[in-house]
């Protein structure tokens, strides 16, 4: 997934959590939350996936909490607590809800992983030249940043204006000293990298810019592949062979062939990543033990 | 400097901008027919990303100088960083009082564009996801409003009504924006009742981001304004016209 063409992976993460934000189908939802934990895990490992459940639990409790306390629709009513009517479909549409974020936010890791900025970067710097610039200096600039305010930070410890001693006033007056060095520095050095972009040529015609990555035979297979399955889904779902309506209540598509092909094709566009990167290690691992 | 003539707007780009406006209400209507319940939160991300394509492409459109463009890069470096820096002490982030900063010194247009790039590559760095829309719409928008509030002079750069402007705008546009997407989110519904209560659950966190922004401004506005106007003076760069 990591080697393939950006423009490629971009699509495939927008029309899964896309799908997965739109369609609240109760299979299609375990199908989307269960490989993208999978890939979470495959991708980040389990020690950063305790930090996103950190996020991810709260609020998958508040929106299957809120939803069936605030959302009186659907005619099954579980409890009545005063004026208040929980229903049965509103509880399981608030569960859905809760397992819809889930998926998303896991996906999105996932994202954040493969689509890097530079991936990004490339792929929209043909529409958007100016903002995709913007994008990939301010990145340039931050670490540029954070040593440069080291530089200052010793200078300024080395005329006797220490943030580590002296009064609490004192401290915060030679922080916002050091922020304020800092501040005209970075805007002077960037008039400075202004300038030597002009100098360079920087928006003049015909100027091409240098890209890493090529749309080769491989990528054109893999994408024509999963574009068969992602239309197969969107067809299944135009054409109702797979539904779910919560409210007033709750009706699913009933259990038939097609419809079980359509899970089918929306499990393997959901593992595709996986499969894909699964069958590289093992073709690596395979071939570095023959040597 | 050539840097302070505005250019006109390419033909491609305004057929561009009314094509999209154009498409908004047909993605409304899209929603309305969506079979079944959810995707009204889908719906809004697109609608969101649809408005803010316009101001994108006036910027793309009119061919930003590289002076005026690191300029806004500087900002957004600045703002970054300092969500980074104060990211352990969670809703005190420095980011809108930056935007605000760039808004007054910068103007409307690239306040807008300083606030949406803000948003969007912080969050290279802390993670994209359903937010980012929202986040990047409710910042851009601070940051225009900031330009045409105080740019042209309607009111006067001074301390208190930048903190007050910053204060509100963190507690009303950027929490608002923010809670919406949040209801959207975990309910996928349009529901009154449920809104309330979110906006309720989210009205501390705003106000810790609010009292955050007015003392960031109270510290940073005064001379980081000062040293913008310094370094467009001294180099002749986006001027006053």
């Amino acid at each position: 997934m990591r080697n393939l063409h950006p423009a490629i992976s971009f699509s495939y993460f927008a029309f899964v959590i896309l799908i997965t934000v739109v369609f609240m189908h109760p299979v299609t939802l375990c199908i989307s939350l269960i490989s993208a934990l999978l890939y979470a895990i495959y991708l980040n490992g389990i020690k950063s996936l305790r930090l996103t459940l950190l996020v991810l639990v709260p609020m998958m409790l508040l929106a299957a909490i809120i939803n069936p306390l605030f959302n009186h629709l659907g005619n099954t009513v579980l409890i009545t607590v005063g004026s208040l009517q929980i229903t049965l479909e509103s509880t399981l549409y608030g569960l859905s809800t809760a397992g819809m974020l889930a998926a998303v936010i896991l996906w999105f890791s996932c994202y954040n992983k493969i689509m890097t900025s530079d991936k990004f970067t490339y792929l929209f710097g043909k529409i958007i030249p100016s903002v995709s610039l913007i994008i990939s200096m301010t990145l340039r600039f931050i670490p540029r940043y954070l040593s440069q305010m080291k530089k200052i930070t010793y200078a300024q410890q080395a005329i006797g204006r220490d943030l580590n001693s002296g009064h609490l006033i004192d401290r915060i007056r030679s922080g916002g000293d050091i922020l304020s060095i800092m501040v005209t520095w970075a805007l002077e050095n960037g008039v400075d990298t202004a300038d030597s972009m002009r100098s360079r040529g920087y928006g003049l015609k015909g100027r091409s810019s240098y890209s890493l990555y090529k749309l080769d035979s491989r990528d054109k297979l893999l994408a024509a592949f999963s574009l068969y399955l992602a239309i197969m889904v969107i067809v299944g779902i135009a054409l109702r062979l797979i539904s779910i309506s919560y409210f007033p209540w709750i009706t699913l598509n009933p259990f038939s062939i097609p419809a079980l092909l359509i899970y089918l094709a929306f499990l393997l566009l959901c593992l595709f990543p996986l499969l894909l990167d699964g069958f590289e290690e093992l073709k690596w691992r395979s071939s570095r033990s023959r040597i | 400097m050539d840097a302070s003539t505005k250019t006109r707007l390419p033909l491609k780009t305004i057929v561009a901008i009314i094509v999209i406006v154009l498409c908004i209400p047909l993605i409304l209507g899209l929603g309305v027919l969506l079979p079944g319940e959810g995707g009204i939160y889908a719906i809004s991300a697109i609608v969101i990303v649809l408005v803010m394509l316009p101001f994108m492409l006036a910027f793309e459109g009119r061919r930003p100088q590289a002076r005026e463009l690191v300029l806004i890069t500087v900002m957004i470096a600045l703002a970054v960083a300092g969500r980074a820096a104060f990211f352990m002490v969670p809703q005190f982030k420095p980011m809108v009082a930056l935007v605000i900063i760039a808004g007054v010194a910068l103007g409307a247009e690239s306040g807008f564009v300083t606030g949406s790039l803000s948003a969007f590559i912080s969050n290279f760095i802390f993670g994209q996801g359903p937010w980012t829309p929202w986040q990047m719409f409710a910042l851009g928008l601070i940051g225009f409003l900031a330009g045409l509030i105080f740019s042209k002079g309607r009111l006067p750069v001074k301390r208190l009504p930048l903190c007050l402007f910053g204060g509100l705008s963190a507690l009303l546009i950027y929490g608002l924006f923010m809670d919406t997407s949040s209801v959207l989110l975990m309910t996928n519904l349009l529901s009154g009742q449920s809104a309330v209560a979110i906006y309720l659950a989210g009205l501390p966190f705003n106000a810790v981001h609010a009292v955050a922004t007015v003392l960031f401004l109270a510290f940073l506005a005064p001379f980081m304004i000062e040293k913008l106007e310094r370094v467009r003076s001294k180099y002749g760069l986006l001027g006053n016209q």
